[in-house]
């Protein structure tokens, strides 16, 4: 164990850092709490009020607009895992060919988000490329709904392609810090591949794959812009509900309980993740 | 023939098969990849040469008629222009601050064992975890009473916090990694502070500043939502034309000329800096909470 080695100044040092960060997003906090409670209101009196959200609860499009963001994070983080889990494992061991294979797999991190959306809108869309080919090969005689359809396909699909790079370096890391030692024991006690991927690889990079199915669930449950340009008419995601309830209805109030809502279920879901990574890893 | 392949012993044709399986792997992923990374691309720029004169529309495969026409119009009628000098004029901005910033919280991170160490790095990574429609929103109400929403300067604040973490992570993971030995053995052979910093920390943090500022620079310039609540309609960047193109009134062309403008700086950047950037930074400091 290392000695204490800091002394107060070093806090002092952390403020810059730590102190940017913390105004800001402390004060974005208490403003959306305060307000979603009819406190510090932009339009109306101020005064302390539930009423606001009674509505929120009392309205079905906002449960629904919850709820589509719910199966948009669920289905996005699994998804993104899906692809990416099985290329970080293959490109564990380095080969010939394998580091063009991993530059060519990071190119959607480097492509901003809206950016990847409309690439893939382009693909997808009512006279895409994917509808003509499929029409020409006779598989579908109408072209399929993709774009802004009404489960929301589309906003899934964008999100696996922007974010599978990014789940892949997570990966990379936990499955990179496995010791060839521990594989190459189980296979000396007979284990199959099939052991070898359950037993060792999953549990092992189990910090890993939470971490990152964590943060995915958080982009895709809290996202605005790719849910307004390829999801479904309605409902609206619940980020895109929030804000068009404040700027285009000037419901500041009931934006703000919206706000609440979105960064209770981020807090609870991050909460879940360290509870289940300590459960896993067995760390404090 | 026969006699001569059961002379090689089982294990090293085993090990040869699975060789040769890895390699026709590896070539069946690079073309996946290729296609899946490749064809939307691929459609953006075909789609962005369409001849506005000769409509690219259902029956043809390609379009009639290729022209940079639409190349013409985007710069010569929108805002292109302005947006790209406001979103590159941004970045570098974001990219100093939060450097000056986080380099003091970075060293502490990286060298010390202070207490609350853990609370202290979870901290950095809010601007991440936050969901951002939720703090642009709100966060712009505080900037509208300080003066700071549809300001130049409130931007630039507003993207240093999203540039934040990525760079104190990645400098804090490149301080942790240099070894204490080296800086004993500097300090034993009479090393002063400047030295130190000269000789040791400067070029051993190299790496992680390195990426620590393709990192900060990249979120920059695809910032959205902050951008979008607090800078438009005075200042539009490239991502807030873009979603004026895909939203209000779906221009295909326009759009993908606009996607191209965005997206291809950052390839190039990506395919400069590869050898340089140590992704293995980027797990280290980004796979934990």
């Amino acid at each position: 164990m290392k000695e204490k080695n800091y002394s107060p100044i070093d806090y002092v040092l952390l403020i810059p850092g730590i102190g940017f960060i913390v105004v800001f997003i402390a004060s974005s906090i208490i403003i959306t709490i305060t307000q979603s409670f009819g406190l510090l209101s932009v339009t109306g009196k101020s005064q302390f009020t539930i009423e606001n959200w009674k509505a929120i609860f009392h309205d079905k499009e906002s449960l629904d607009s919850v709820l589509f963001s719910l199966k948009m994070g669920v289905l996005s983080s699994l998804g993104t895992l899906i692809f990416a889990f099985p290329l970080a494992l293959f490109l564990r061991k380095s080969g010939p060919g394998k580091r063009f294979l991993g530059s060519l797999i990071k190119i959607p991190q480097f492509i901003p988000a809206l950016v990847a959306a409309f690439l893939i809108i382009n693909l997808i869309s009512y006279h895409g490329i994917i509808n003509e080919a499929l029409l020409a090969l006779g598989i579908i005689k109408e072209p399929l709904r993709m774009l802004n359809d009404k489960f929301g396909w589309g906003v899934v699909v964008i999100q696996i392609w922007k974010n599978t790079p990014f789940v892949l370096l997570i990966l990379s890391g936990s499955l990179a810090s496995i010791h060839d030692d521990i594989i190459d024991a189980a296979r000396n006690l007979g284990a199959g591949s099939f052991s070898v991927l359950f037993r060792i690889f999953i549990p092992l990079s189990m910090p890993g794959i939470l971490i990152s199915m964590i943060l995915m669930f958080i982009k895709a449950f809290g996202d605005f812009a790719i849910t307004s340009v390829a999801g479904p008419i309605y409902p609206p995601s619940i980020a895109l509900r929030m804000r068009n309830t404040a700027t285009l209805f000037q419901e500041w109030d009931k934006a703000a309980v919206l706000g609440v809502i979105i960064i209770l279920t981020t807090l609870l879901i991050t909460w879940l993740y360290s509870r289940l990574a300590e459960f896993v890893v067995g760390e404090k | 023939m026969q006699e001569k392949i059961q002379k090689i012993p089982l294990y090293i044709r085993q090990a040869r098969r699975k060789q040769s399986l890895t390699t026709i792997l590896t070539a069946f992923f690079i073309v996946v990849q290729i296609i899946w990374v490749g064809l939307p691309i691929f459609m953006a720029v075909l789609w962005s040469l369409v001849d506005p004169d000769h409509p690219w529309s259902f029956p043809s495969i390609l379009p009639e008629k290729l022209s940079l026409a639409q190349w013409v119009y985007v710069f010569k009628y929108t805002n292109i222009v302005r947006a790209l000098k406001t979103s590159y004029m941004l970045a570098p901005c974001a990219v100093a601050l939060s450097f000056l910033l986080g380099l003091p919280t970075a060293y502490v991170l990286g060298r010390k064992q202070i207490r609350g160490k853990k609370f202290f790095e979870t901290i950095v990574l809010l601007p991440m975890i936050m969901p951002g429609m939720v703090v642009a929103l709100f966060l712009s109400r505080v900037f509208t009473a300080f003066g700071l929403a549809q300001n130049f300067f409130g931007l630039v604040l507003a993207h240093t916090l999203m540039a934040l973490p990525y760079m104190i992570r990645l400098l804090a993971t490149s301080f942790e990694a240099i070894p204490q030995d080296i800086i004993d053995a500097a300090e034993n052979l009479g090393a002063n502070t400047f030295v130190k910093i000269k000789d040791i920390f400067l070029p051993m943090i190299r790496p992680g500043l390195l990426a620590g500022i393709i990192f900060a620079f990249t979120t920059s310039i695809e910032e959205f939502n902050l951008t979008f609540v607090i800078g438009t309609p005075t200042f539009e960047t490239i991502p807030t034309i873009l979603y004026s193109f895909l939203g209000y009134n779906f221009i295909r062309t326009n759009a993908s000329v606009v996607a191209l403008i965005m997206m291809i700086p950052n390839i190039i950047l990506l395919f400069i800096v590869e050898d340089l950037l140590k992704f293995d930074y980027l797990s280290a400091s980004l796979g934990k909470l």
